[in-house]
């Protein structure tokens, strides 16, 4: 969390792209078409992602920007969704019922075939008992200025959040580097670049560290 | 560039639209805390903005450090001025370097606790000012941007002094007195 309450760690990017005028209207279609929506199966297994409101990762209509627009602020969610079942337990049921169709057609082991029927099945079955794990990471999208905040700094997460902001919005986001502080102060980032690490060793070195 | 444009670059299906990060030398960031470190403990960590208010600044609570050449922390110190301790100065001396710090800073009556991390100077667990506003989210996130902007703008603020005076011709003296000062010869 962050953008309403809470500390705040977040990776910023630069938003490559100049941001229609009037957009809010064209962006409430693209937030809506690319909004998270439950499975259509229970069984489901496929990480699914999308986006939600900020106030509530059930609310997935941006028909009312008074809900995720203010003033030059987009604010919304990523929410991504994967079913996983427990492994060890999976294993373990698995066995047994390779056991008991063993034993209900007198045969000594399972064939192949059946083994995947088996599997599948029983997959099946467990994925619809099992909740997702679901996870949120907030977005700030300053709309004026082309910048964006991701409340996350999971490497797999600002993946998801790339491709699905690009896909929804159009954009390509480029990560904020500490050398953009420098932008109007070229020679320093060059320095800086070719600069080694500074070594506080007693015997003066200085070496790229 | 447009948005066409963008999309040129875009997402050629697995990859992450516009590639890879731009990956800066992990060095500077543990040069720049180093310097964030120094300067506070030695100097007076304050700076004065032509046309702004000025701001101080000094280490808080954390600092963690990772050896040369790798990237992974290998030394954490926490707790009440882990910077004011020996075991800290003593890690710079045997060669490590800083990866993370958390810093704490003031401006007017706002104050900020912010972990700069890895080579990227990431904002991490950045704790902002009180806040006046309540109840209104249109309210609290016109606030709460407003002191990150903040907040975000002293970083940058700090890292081109950093970047002055690393690429200027003083910073072979200036490392001398920090090296002085990590054998506990000064301050």
């Amino acid at each position: 969390m962050g953008a309403l309450k809470g500390a705040i760690s977040a990776r910023r990017y630069q938003v490559l792209g100049e941001i229609p005028e009037n957009f809010t209207g064209l962006y409430i279609d693209k937030l809506n078409d690319n909004a998270f929506r439950d499975a259509l199966s229970a069984a489901h297994k496929e990480e699914r992602q999308g986006w939600v409101q900020v106030h509530n990762l059930l609310d997935t209509e941006f028909d009312d920007s008074n809900l995720w627009l203010y003033q030059q602020y987009a604010v919304f969610a990523m929410r991504v969704d994967k079913k996983v079942l427990p492994a060890t337990l999976f294993r373990a049921m698995l066995q047994k019922r390779q056991q008991t169709w063993c034993k209900a057609n007198n045969r000594e082991k399972v064939p192949f075939s059946v083994k995947a029927e088996l599997r599948e099945t029983l997959e099946t079955e467990m994925l619809a008992q099992t909740l997702p794990r679901v996870t949120i990471a907030e977005v700030v999208w300053n709309t004026r200025e082309g910048w964006v905040l991701f409340h996350s700094h999971a490497e797999a997460q600002n993946d998801r959040f790339r491709k699905l902001f690009h896909r929804t919005f159009g954009f390509i986001l480029r990560p904020f580097a500490p050398l953009d502080y420098l932008s109007d102060m070229p020679e320093v980032a060059d320095r800086l670049m070719a600069s080694g690490g500074t070594d506080l060793r007693s015997v003066h070195t200085e070496g790229d560290v | 560039m447009t948005q066409n444009e963008a999309a040129d670059f875009g997402d050629a299906g697995e990859g992450v639209p516009g590639g890879a990060d731009d990956e800066t030398p992990p060095h500077i960031a543990s040069d720049f805390y180093l310097w964030l470190w120094f300067t506070s403990e030695v100097g007076r960590g304050q700076i004065d903005v032509p046309d702004e208010s000025p701001f101080t600044w000094w280490v808080d609570d954390r600092l963690s450090f990772r050896s040369a050449g790798e990237d992974k922390v290998n030394a954490v110190l926490t707790g009440e001025n882990p910077s004011t301790t020996p075991e800290a100065r003593a890690a710079l001396a045997g060669g490590k370097v800083l990866r993370d710090v958390r810093l704490a800073i003031r401006r007017d009556d706002r104050e900020y606790a912010v972990t700069l991390r890895g080579a990227n100077i990431a904002i991490a667990g950045a704790k902002l000012p009180a806040l006046l506003k309540t109840g209104d989210p249109a309210e609290i996130i016109l606030e709460r941007m407003f002191l990150y902007e903040e907040l975000h703008w002293i970083v940058g603020t700090l890292f081109r002094a950093f970047g002055e005076a690393r690429a200027g011709d003083g910073w072979s003296p200036f490392a001398d007195r920090m090296r002085e000062w990590a054998a506990g010869r000064v301050g």
